[in-house]
């Protein structure tokens, strides 16, 4: 559906009054995101992730690199075009509490996109309702309870399912989703993340998750690829188990040792491994992006920067000269190994 | 890194075995707290009816979602809870402060820092913007009367270093100078620099990526077992704490439904609101089609249930009796114990739950 091929953005660097150095946000990223299928992409604050999020809407063009949505190459088409092509990817941000208008009515939140598009379909003022109460049922939403309230009137949770209703309205093929469940009530995130799963396998919608949470990415695509970022650059993809369960850039295996064990469910893994330094994204080494904060770097890490080659399993990649894989997550108890609970 | 921090738990847990009970070293002791806001519709209790006891040199994690008074909690132990709210009823005793309910003024004041330090949810909205770190640590200092500026200051230094930032660096910083990572380690800096014994965090790792999130609970552990404080942190997030604290208290609408020791909490959680924020944490290993989302929506001020059960409109379980009468904290009757749990249980047994059906009262006949 999306297919991504050297996607480079830099940010800044134009000298100026506060002679700020250039941000390469993104250095050549390729992915593919299939029809239905779904892409995690996880990495620290700043690593770029939001800014591929954005590019994908159409909210920042790509400096160098293409950008194919359903075989098209975005870049070649006339404004007009491109822009209904991009109808076909939405956003669901991390913010409900100010991604909706607070004077503005369940109803009308989704009336309005309703109305373009049934000038579009060259539907009636009936199927506008009617689409709008189908939408609601689709998010778990009671449009009875719903249609005429505020936003300010519902919980977070029911505002994030709301604005993926407002996002269905269009009939998108591809949802982008970033942090979209991190202001969200803990025990309500799983009711969003299996509203996600069950949009990927009843309307066929992708899913391109931009995570922090590795297990939150897991769940809407277990079947998925999991994409690691470390300054713009992708260091580690895969199927999602694989990079879980034996991950072989230090990155990757830094990110994921992070993860809080559930003590007395889990038990920690054998291995841990914590970056050496903090982030300093105002140099740029000429070799590995990460090898200043890398436990395992050798000397010939800082000479040349590694592209991704193949790990043991087809499909996974990594970009790292000294690979070793470690299982760094925790691994969860037996069951019978723990004590039932009271009667 | 992790077999070395399970390995640093031990000392806690001799400690507090040596002196049998582990409520026998109080950091805290919180009783019968009521906060209550006055609203439109008549005054709203955000926190009713808690009895908290946090011990020296443990943690605990008060685990709670947006509407359950765990902030508010936080707020009523510093004696700041923001108008149109007011403790009601309850007391608060910290080590040098019989109860800081009573406190006013200038007592007030000076208790704040030295007898309880307080982490912010968001230290870049907590700290100065137009001065720099050590300027706003040596206000802090003149506050509370302390005359010897070098030792503050010397004082300062180190913690930097203790929590792995540059001390002349950090000093001489504005606050936007520095990452979330790094504000928030600055935080603790200053909830720590008047040496308190109680140490309260809110939500500390909020906004902070999955790395940083790890160094600031690592260094929480670490300022923990090196000061022996009570600790107590504030969280949404049961994963948070669930490696870190000694104890879990989970509130629900201003109550507290559940507490005892973290793992008897999350191995066998009594009350189905604990069991299933549990089971909706998505796992990083084993079979991820076991997360359940927990249906419903947590109450707001307006919405709790004045009477009977909190949780009861999202309870599979509830009985009639949940809607009439409000269960209060029972023991957690265990059927079997598991081997590993044995060298622990008797030391952190003592986990209770305000459920009618999972933790009856002892004289109550609960048919399901």
């Amino acid at each position: 559906m999306i297919e991504a091929r050297g996607i480079t953005k830099t940010f800044g660097g134009r000298g100026g009054l506060l002679g700020t150095q250039p941000v390469a946000a993104l250095r050549g990223v390729d992915f593919v995101l299939p029809s239905g299928g779904a892409v995690s992409f996880i990495g620290e604050s700043g690593c770029g992730k939001t800014t591929l999020g954005r590019i994908l809407c159409g909210m920042e063009q790509v400096d160098s690199g293409q950008l194919l949505v359903g075989g098209t190459d975005l870049a070649r088409l006339p404004q007009r075009e491109r822009a209904a092509l991009l109808r076909r990817v939405q956003m669901v941000h991390q913010d409900p509490y100010s991604a909706l208008n607070p004077t503005r009515t369940v109803r009308q939140v989704l009336e309005d996109p309703l109305a373009l598009r049934a000038r579009q379909l060259r539907r009636g003022r009936d199927w506008v309702e009617s689409r709008a109460v189908e939408l609601l049922g689709l998010v778990g939403l009671d449009p009875a309870y719903c249609l005429s309230l505020y936003p300010h009137t519902l919980s977070g949770g029911m505002r994030q399912r709301l604005v993926i209703a407002r996002a269905l309205t269009v009939d998108p093929d591809v949802l982008v989703a970033d942090e979209a469940i991190a202001m969200i009530d803990v025990s309500l995130r799983l009711g969003i993340l299996a509203l996600l799963r069950q949009l990927r396998s009843e309307l066929g919608v992708s899913v391109l998750f931009i995570t922090h949470d590795v297990a939150a990415a897991r769940y809407v695509g277990a079947d998925g690829q999991l994409y690691v970022l470390y300054r713009g650059q992708v260091v580690e993809h895969g199927p999602v188990d694989a990079v879980i369960s034996s991950p072989m850039h230090p990155y990757t295996q830094c990110l994921l040792s992070a993860i809080p064990v559930l003590r007395g469910l889990e038990e920690p893994a054998a291995e841990q491994l914590m970056p050496i330094a903090g982030l300093d994204a105002g140099h740029e080494p000429p070799g590995c992006l990460f090898a200043d904060r890398c436990p395992n770097a050798e000397d010939d890490c800082a000479l040349s920067r590694p592209t991704l080659r193949d790990a043991k399993e087809p499909g996974h990649r990594h970009a790292c000269l000294h690979p070793r894989p470690r299982q760094v997550v925790a691994v969860p108890l037996a069951p019978d190994a723990r004590p039932s609970g009271p009667p | 890194m992790r077999t070395n921090s399970a390995s640093l738990s031990s000392p806690t847990a001799t400690t507090a075995q040596s002196v049998t009970v582990p409520g026998e070293v109080p950091g805290a002791e919180i009783r019968g707290l009521k906060v209550v806001f006055q609203t439109p519709a008549g005054p709203m209790p955000a926190v009713n009816d808690v009895d908290l006891d946090l011990p020296l040199g443990t943690i605990t994690g008060l685990v709670g979602e947006s509407g359950s008074g765990k902030s508010t909690l936080a707020l009523a132990m510093m004696n700041a809870v923001p108008k149109p709210g007011h403790i009601a009823a309850g007391s608060i005793r910290l080590p040098s402060v019989t109860d800081m309910t009573r406190l006013q003024g200038k007592a007030l004041r000076l208790a704040r820092g030295t007898a309880l330090g307080y982490v912010f949810q968001a230290s870049q909205n907590s700290l100065n913007p137009l001065k720099r770190i050590g300027a706003q640590l040596l206000d802090l200092g003149r506050a509370h009367g302390m005359e010897d500026k070098g030792a503050l200051l010397r004082h300062a230094r180190e913690l930097c270093e203790r929590m792995g930032l540059d001390p002349v660096r950090t000093l001489s910083a504005y606050q936007h100078e520095l990452s979330g990572g790094m504000r928030q380690r600055v935080g603790i800096v200053f909830a720590l620099i008047l040496n308190p014994s109680v140490l309260v965090l809110d939500e500390p790792t909020t906004a902070l990526d999955m790395i940083s999130q790890r160094t600031v609970l690592d260094i929480i552990r670490y300022v923990q077992r090196e000061r022996h404080l009570a600790t107590l942190i504030i969280t949404h997030d049961i994963a948070i704490v669930a490696d870190l604290a000694d104890y879990l208290v989970v509130m629900y609408g201003g109550r507290v439904v559940e507490k005892g020791p973290t793992r008897h909490v999350l191995q066998r959680a009594a009350h189905p609101y604990t069991e299933g924020l549990i089971a909706a944490i998505p796992r990083i290993s084993g079979d991820i089609d076991r997360a359940q989302p927990l249906p419903g929506r947590p109450p707001d001020l307006l919405s709790i249930p004045r009477q009977g059960c909190v949780f009861r409109e999202r309870c599979a379980f509830a009985i009639d009796q949940c809607s009439v009468q409000t269960p209060g904290l029972m023991p957690v009757r265990v059927t079997r114990r598991h081997d590993a749990l044995e060298e622990d249980s008797a030391l952190l047994d003592g986990q209770v739950a305000a459920c009618h059906v999972r933790a009856p009262a002892p004289s109550a006949k609960v048919s399901t």
